[in-house]
């Protein structure tokens, strides 16, 4: 019965905070360029008149244009349900989840790439390409990541993978996953969410034909990735164990709207970069987990 | 009934396939379906915890005593190879027709049984001899099966390819028995690990089996042995035939002593095979060959787990190296189940298109909507992604490599980088068959060549289905499974241990996946066709008049990923521009070589010839030299022999 409740409550969560995060984003982009910016609840105004909207099919699309978003939504929101939430713990934790985890987000980019080539655009294409092909590169470092956390606390499920703080490696494991949640949330330096210029974009243009609906769950599945992520990256850095019901969720609270405030800074403070020193960038990123693996590795011996 | 009788019922059938096949193809297709069923069912009953079966004849073929042997870890790949073996025989009845290969079909239906029973053969015997026999018989089985199409222009060369390289294996694992039965003193089979002396000769063992399981860069025969070969021919070759070269590895891995290093150039062999096969399957254009490559690449995943289970055992038996094992095990049924899958739905489009170039193809949902959904099943089981049998079995390894590296054990100087290595292969799985889908299935025709298509006939789809199922089973149901991979696992080097609890939670978690999935999809759909659906062209930022042409090439899809590898694939690309102020046609060719066979076993091959060459000078013809040759010759053996009395 507890664990049914639980259940709904934690969809619950995951369903209604996700697109805030895009909001706050939008909100210090703003504050930075001295705007007054869009309310931060704007995402949840647009998801509710896309629902309500109708949509225009591509000739070409075949019933997968729709299953597409609905099983990469599903599968964001397993991962989702699979990381544990600081004093909260996890929903089902067992051996190995991690792996599930980071396969069920790749579950997710294959149906949104699927999607993406259906309707045999080639701005599209060039979206899908882009995406599997920097996908690649941020696997590394995730696996890495998952690595370093896993020689840290000598254990292989989420739940006790994130207890332990990460020592001096800890700086570098933040600052590798958070180059790979700008990467995998398609944020700048790699991608730019608010260009028009087709050319230059990853995540936005695969979605140039969606509409209504699909695009609808396609939106608050970025946003829970983002969110996902974010609390990622705060519970593998922050050390949360020791703390009270209350402090803990207050310090998890604030990570992930610091990590967010980050996410905003960065794109107000930064330019895109051009396509060719994105590898480069996503390296830089795999260096800094292989890093952070190798101070897991020594500290654990020492 | 025990095993022996059905065993001896389903060689029976293959073996009157064998001869009455080219005559008969109804009842071939009874007698194969009946042998594959038996190979199933007595395999079945082995992994269902029936005692190991073992048989010694009261005669002898060769000089040998006849000794058969059916346990845990032959049962597996037994029951796969009935599985494929039968779907194969069923597809075949339309794909390759008597009506459209009237000269070729009733030879394929012969061979077909006879490469079916050989293989059987091998993974029954259990003497060096036999072994050797039946292995002989499948590689020239599978050679006339490869070159079954006498119009393919490239089936001749690839033939010839794939004999000289098996040749080679088939050189090495004559060596290695010999080498065994020398050492030992009989040609019989069976554990002997205590036998410290054998243990040098699994570098003999891992070239013979590596070339025929197509291990980078012994894989070189496999792309165009894949690719030229009729596709029901391809889907046992890769589902079911380069897996004999796994038998091989992990049967002689658990029953002779290994050398320490062995497992460590397994692990690294195999996951540098996955990286580079996937590079390689990225930058194809030739729907078959990609998924050869991929084959390449799923070698390698069994490689690094086998390998990993090596390591894992020679720091005494833990609980990592049993999952790893039970993890290498099960990805041989679901990349062999999920390749042949993928085989026959790539015969299915070469079929309704007469085309494997995937530049070429395009749109091919709307004409072949089953095959379509198939294959998709199919890529996504194969690229490993949850709810299906890739993943689960690949999740097993994993956790096999993270255990070793979180025990800090001195595995894990191989475990870590054969993790990360195998989460690269894995997004370039991903990218390959994203790649490999959506040109052949989706956006628009390119080129006309689907424009008159037609969906495969039930016959086709069937087996097809049939095979989709199993896969879906491995993935949403691996607890049940599990006591079966056990006992497989259980024969190579002893007990894997109880069952982790979390193979039972993946196995919910994939199953609730599904349903889920399958839910929102449907939930999805019913909201768009509820809320107002209206169809119209493809909008991409509003181009009035898009053509097939435009759309994104496979070239273009994978040229990031190529670009990256291009140390490696060495792509070699002819242009020519648009010039002037009215252009004339420009064109841009586009190839990737195959590399480690042109830059290098071609020349290395070039430079036996050569020296071959220099030698036969000495062959001319003339008697006087030749008398002279045996003369110098008997003098140097009367020096030798002087000098080795005097002493």
């Amino acid at each position: 019965m507890m664990a049914s409740v639980e259940f709904i409550v934690r969809i619950g969560l995951w369903f209604l905070l996700p697109p805030l995060l895009p909001g706050i984003v939008n909100r210090v982009k703003a504050w930075v360029a001295g705007r007054r910016g869009p309310p931060v609840l704007q995402l949840y105004y647009d998801l509710a008149r896309l629902w309500r909207k109708g949509v225009v099919l591509s000739d070409l699309a075949s019933p997968g244009f729709i299953a597409g978003p609905a099983v990469a939504w599903v599968a964001v929101a397993g991962a989702a349900l699979l990381l544990p939430l600081g004093p909260l713990g996890s929903l089902l934790s067992f051996r190995g989840d991690v792996i599930l985890l980071v396969y069920l987000l790749a579950l997710a980019r294959f149906c949104t790439a699927w999607a993406a080539m259906e309707t045999g655009s080639s701005f599209e294409g060039m979206g899908a390409a882009r995406e599997v092909s920097y996908a690649v590169l941020a696997e590394a470092s995730v696996i890495t990541a998952v690595l370093a956390l896993s020689v840290q606390s000598g254990s292989v499920s989420l739940a006790r993978m994130m207890e332990p703080a990460v020592g001096s490696g800890g700086v570098l494991l933040a600052a590798g996953l958070f180059t790979v949640l700008l990467a995998e949330n398609c944020r700048v330096p790699f991608d730019d969410p608010a260009t028009h210029l087709e050319l230059t974009m990853i995540h936005e243009v695969m979605v140039l034909d969606h509409s209504g609906p699909p695009l609808a769950v396609i939106l608050h599945g970025a946003s829970m990735k983002l969110l996902l992520y974010a609390l990622l990256l705060v519970q593998a850095v922050v050390p949360l164990g020791g703390l009270s019901f209350p402090a803990a969720v207050a310090v998890l609270a604030g990570g992930v709207l610091a990590v967010t405030v980050g996410v905003g800074l960065v794109e107000s403070l930064l330019a895109r970069f051009a396509f060719r020193r994105v590898p480069l960038l996503l390296t830089t990123a795999f260096l800094l987990c292989l890093f952070a693996l190798l101070v897991a590795w020594n500290g654990g011996a020492a | 009934m025990t095993d022996g009788p059905i065993l001896f019922v389903a060689a029976a059938a293959l073996l009157l396939g064998c001869l009455l096949g080219p005559r008969f193809p109804r009842l071939w297709i009874a007698l194969t379906l009946a042998g594959a069923a038996a190979f199933i069912a007595a395999s079945a009953h082995i992994l269902g915890g029936g005692e190991p079966w073992e048989w010694r004849g009261g005669f002898s073929v060769g000089g040998e005593q006849l000794h058969l042997r059916l346990d845990g870890l032959s049962a597996l790949f037994l029951a796969l190879l009935g599985v494929v073996g039968g779907a194969g025989a069923v597809y075949s009845r339309s794909y390759w027709s008597d009506a459209q290969y009237p000269r070729s079909a009733p030879r394929g239906r012969a061979l077909w049984s006879a490469l079916v029973v050989s293989m059987g053969g091998v993974l029954l015997a259990s003497n060096g001899l036999h072994f050797l026999l039946a292995w002989e018989a499948f590689v020239l089985a599978a050679y006339f099966l490869i070159i079954l199409d006498p119009d393919s222009a490239g089936a001749r060369p690839a033939g010839w390819l794939y004999l000289a390289a098996s040749h080679a294996g088939t050189l090495c694992l004559f060596g290695f028995f010999c080498g065994i039965a020398s050492r030992t003193g009989s040609w019989d089979l069976g554990p002997m690990r205590d036998n410290a002396g054998l243990a040098p000769l699994f570098w003999l063992g891992l070239v013979g089996f590596g070339l025929k399981a197509g291990l980078f860069p012994l894989h070189v025969w496999l792309p165009s042995g894949h690719a030229s070969a009729p596709s029901h021919v391809s889907a046992i070759l890769s589902g079911v035939m380069i897996n004999m070269g796994v038998y091989g590895l992990v049967r002689f891995t658990g029953w002779l002593p290994v050398p320490h290093e062995a497992g460590w150039v397994l692990i690294f062999g195999g996951a540098v095979s996955a990286l580079a096969g996937m590079a390689f399957a990225v930058s194809q254009t030739d729907l078959k060959r990609l998924l050869a490559y991929c084959t390449v690449e799923n070698v390698g995943i069994i490689g690094v787990g086998l390998g990993a289970a090596l390591l894992g055992s020679e720091q005494g038996g833990t609980s990592w190296g049993g999952l790893a094992l039970a993890g290498a095990l099960l990805h041989v049924w679901s990349h062999g189940l999920s390749k042949a899958l993928l085989f026959f739905g790539a015969g299915s489009v070469v079929h309704a298109t007469g085309t494997r170039d995937m530049s070429r193809l395009g749109g091919l949902w709307k004409r072949m909507p089953k095959t379509a959904a198939l294959f998709a099943f199919g890529s996504v089981a194969i690229s490993g992604l949850p709810p299906l049998g890739g993943f689960v079995s690949e999740w097993m390894i994993y956790l096999g490599l993270l255990g070793a590296a979180s025990s800090r054990s001195p595995a894990a100087w191989a475990a870590i980088p054969a993790a990360i290595l195998l989460g690269i292969s894995g997004a370039l799985a991903l990218a390959a068959f994203v790649k490999a889908c959506s040109a052949v299935f989706l956006g628009a025709s390119r080129g006309g060549t689907s424009d008159h298509a037609h969906e495969s006939p039930d016959l086709m789809i069937g087996p097809m289905a049939a095979l989709a199922a199993l896969g879906a089973v491995i993935g949403l149901a691996p607890a049940p499974l599990w006591p079966s991979i056990a006992r497989a696992a259980g024969a190579w080097r002893g007990p894997v241990g109880p069952m982790p609890w979390a193979v039972l939670a993946l196995g919910l978690c994939n199953l609730v996946l599904a349903g889920l999935a399958l839910v929102a999809a449907a939930l999805l759909g019913r909201r768009v066709r509820d809320g107002g659906l209206k169809r119209a062209p493809t909008w991409s930022c509003g181009y009035a008049e898009p053509t097939a042409r435009m759309q994104y090439t496979v070239g273009s899809f994978s040229g990031i990923i190529s670009g990256w590898f291009s140390w490696a694939l060495r792509p070699q690309g002819w242009s020519q521009r648009p010039r002037g102020l009215f252009p004339a046609r420009a064109h841009r060719f586009e190839r990737i070589p195959e590399t480690v066979l042109e830059d290098a076993v071609a020349p290395a091959a070039l430079g036996v010839l050569q020296l071959s060459t220099l030698v036969r000078r000495l062959q001319h013809g003339r008697l006087r030299f030749y008398i002279l040759y045996i003369v110098a010759g008997l003098a140097g053996l009367g020096i030798l022999t002087a000098m080795e009395a005097r002493p």
